[in-house]
């Protein structure tokens, strides 16, 4: 009995061993044949064969929506409570031709005084894309390349409001002109770029420049200059000035200095940036033979971003007006941002202004900005 | 000598036709791409490092490559600093991964580079996503499903065997300089010998850990995966660009504890606090894999992304 349990046993072992080996050849075997199979497609002539077929290419121009909803508390307003569509821009860009791009951007907004929908073309321009030694050209309806700030749609300002040098010098939105635009790329080892603009202030005139009557026309002038402090850091100093017709029939000049320091670690840009951006304005206003007025405007704020959808933001205003010596406003406004995405983007702002050191306005809005679409871009 | 008003009129006239003429025929005379000139080098700008380094393999010494973006960078953000437009305005050849991954940032700064050379059209612009075989192609497009690519997955270069496949698209468009034609031709013939040659040892070191499943932070790493055999089960992020959330972190804990997993895979640059969650929950490890040559100091090259990937693959796995 004993000998059959070990018989028994014997077989067993051998036929387990026999087992194994014979697996272990097995899978030798597949891992041998599926390292040659392997390697067979790591062949560069069978790639194409496998390739998906992709969307179809279009000539369609990019197309994007992005609207602005505001809700603000205003203490000294008498309606104290507001809430509505700011506005809606619609941007249409696209390659024209070899030589060219074009953009087009329409603005739906609503008069908060008179509740009217109205519709405006903002821009309208065609870039060219082939100009030779380091030239480009830019016409049609734009936001002039003065100061930092003021080429800039509201909807990609950090602030919920543009800086009040920018509101009383010019409009809520900044300057637009309808003209021709030539910069130019300097051959230097640093990033300097000249631009001189000149036409017509845009259709609708603002505090400072008008269209005017005569051949008079607006001038503007910006030098960029960019430098890389580390990977880091950058630096970008810029210098402008403007000449042009204003509302009293004579000239208006300004000169504008910005400074605007970048903070973002390379690795790790989408948790933690740093801005400090600050602006000059002087504004040299003839308003009559006798009459010339002298004012300035500044601002200056910081923005940190804590966290990768989490922005905070501190701003310093101050600004004269454009045809009155005596007349000043400050503000200080306090910013909290959240930007779940790229196309969309939640800000609650407080913002603390007065005139002539006078009872003071406590402002708060909750801005909401969203985009479908493909929106171009933007410039850093 | 005495000149007639009419005559000084003339002349005037002449002059200012003459600077016309001179004018209009300086703005006629196409620009010279300055290394294009005789014994130069041809100035190469990619977008990634891994673009930079094919680039320098297929032109050797005959080409001066600049990548903008760095190997530890996110591909998604990078910031389209004026500098780079500098760099692009004097460039011969702009090489592109191109399928919408650098939509926020090379546009702009193509755009305002005045270098026609290298627009999207023009024989310097380089795709290098031409005949790559695409995955995770969309056959509809809703950012409800976060940051979807609409022409399929571009994170296509983790792929060894399509890193031919773009070094056959430089060579392309290395053509610009005929003259060096076969100098090129003779470099990408070793680039794929050197591809294939490493792909076997990769292959082989990677084969006892084919269907091994993991997790990864974001769905960057399809090609990677199959080429070498892994299968990603999940992601932290719930949707792609979206950051995790504490319920994505719990489903990935479920899985990972109910499959086994133990590894999560993720980049240089996401930080690792909820990967970090993860694994000590799960008991799991993570892995920071290099996205682009030079996310370590240690990856100079193409091939060493891949040597540097495998081996802390392996590290991970084994």
């Amino acid at each position: 009995m004993r000998r059959i349990k070990w018989r028994i046993i014997q077989l067993c072992i051998t036929v387990i061993l026999f087992s194994v080996a014979n697996a272990q050849q097995d899978s030798t075997a597949i891992a041998d044949s599926l390292l040659v199979e392997l390697q067979r497609q790591m062949s560069p002539q069978l790639q194409p064969q496998q390739a998906v077929a992709r969307p179809a290419p279009s000539t369609n121009p990019d197309l994007s929506a992005i609207g602005d909803f505001r809700s603000s508390y205003t203490s000294t307003a008498s309606r104290k409570v507001e809430t509505y569509l700011n506005e809606l821009e619609l941007q249409v860009t696209s390659v024209v031709d070899p030589y060219a791009r074009a953009e087009f951007l329409f603005s739906f907004g609503k008069d908060l005084t008179t509740g009217d929908l109205g519709i405006e073309l903002e821009v309208g321009t065609l870039t060219s894309t082939s100009l030779p030694y380091q030239l480009q050209l830019v016409l049609g309806k734009f936001k002039p390349q003065w100061g930092k700030v003021n080429v800039l749609h509201p909807h990609y300002f950090s602030f919920v409001d543009f800086p009040k040098m920018i509101s009383n010098f010019f409009d809520e939105e900044g300057m637009f002109m309808e003209g021709l635009s030539v910069s130019w790329l300097a051959p230097v080892n640093f990033y300097q770029e000249f631009v001189l603009e000149v036409g017509r202030v845009g259709s609708e005139p603002n505090a400072s420049l008008v269209q005017g009557n005569n051949d008079r026309l607006l001038y503007t002038t910006h030098v960029k200059n960019f430098f890389d402090l580390s990977d880091d850091a950058t630096l970008e100093i810029g210098l402008s000035a403007l000449t042009g017709p204003n509302r009293y029939g004579y000239s208006t000049g300004m000169a504008g200095l910005d400074l605007t320091l970048k903070w973002k670690p390379l690795q790790f840009n989408t948790y933690k940036s740093l801005t400090w951006q600050n602006e000059v304005l002087m504004n040299k206003a003839r308003i009559s033979g006798m009459d010339i007025v002298q004012t300035f405007g500044a601002y200056s704020y910081v923005e940190y971003q804590i966290e990768r959808r989490w922005f905070i933001g501190v701003r310093y205003d101050y600004s004269g007006l454009t045809d009155d010596e005596q007349q000043k406003e400050q503000a200080g406004t306090l910013l909290l941002r959240f930007q779940p995405t790229e196309f969309q983007i939640l800000a609650l702002q407080y913002q603390y202004s007065d005139w002539n050191h006078a009872k003071g306005i406590s402002q708060v809005t909750l801005r909401a900005i969203f985009g479908i679409g493909r929106h171009a871009a933007h410039a850093y | 000598m005495h000149i007639s008003p009419r005559n000084r009129k003339e002349a005037k006239m002449k002059t200012l036709c003459s600077w016309i003429i001179l004018a209009a025929t300086a703005l006629a005379v196409p620009a010279v791409p300055e290394s294009m000139r005789a014994g130069d080098k041809l100035k190469v700008v990619t977008s990634l490092p891994d673009l930079k380094s094919i680039a320098e393999f297929i032109g050797g010494d005959k080409v001066d490559a600049f990548a903008i973006a760095t190997g530890f960078q996110n591909p998604h953000f990078v910031d389209p600093k004026p500098s780079y437009i500098l760099k692009l305005s004097k460039a011969d050849l702009f090489v592109t991964i191109g399928l919408d991954l650098e939509t926020g940032w090379v546009p702009p700064l193509l755009n305002s580079a005045r270098n026609s050379n290298v627009l999207k059209g023009a024989p310097g612009y380089v795709d290098a996503s031409t005949n790559v075989p695409l995955l995770q192609v969309p056959t509809s497009v809703n950012r409800g499903e976060g940051d979807i690519h609409i022409y399929g997955n571009p994170h296509y270069w983790l792929d060894p065997a399509i890193g031919k496949i773009m070094a056959k698209n430089i060579f392309d468009g290395l053509a610009l300089d005929r003259e060096n034609e076969s100098y090129y031709e003779e470099n990408l013939k070793k680039f794929n010998e050197r591809i294939d040659a490493k792909a076997k040892e990769w292959m082989t070191t990677m084969l006892p850990f084919r269907g091994t499943k993991i997790i990864a932070y974001h769905n960057e790493w399809v090609y990677f995966e199959q080429r070498f055999g892994l299968k990603i089960v999940d992601f932290l992020e719930p949707k792609p660009g979206i950051p995790p959330t504490p319920s994505q972190l719990a489903k990935v804990i479920s899985e990972m504890k109910r499959e086994n997993i133990k590894v999560i895979i993720t980049s240089p640059y996401f930080t690792t606090e909820s990967a970090d969650l993860v694994a000590r929950n799960v008991g799991g490890k993570v892995v920071t894999l290099a996205t682009s040559v030079g996310a370590d100091e240690s990856i100079k090259t193409y091939v060493d992304l891949f040597d540097y990937n495998v081996a802390k693959m392996v590290e991970a796995l084994k």
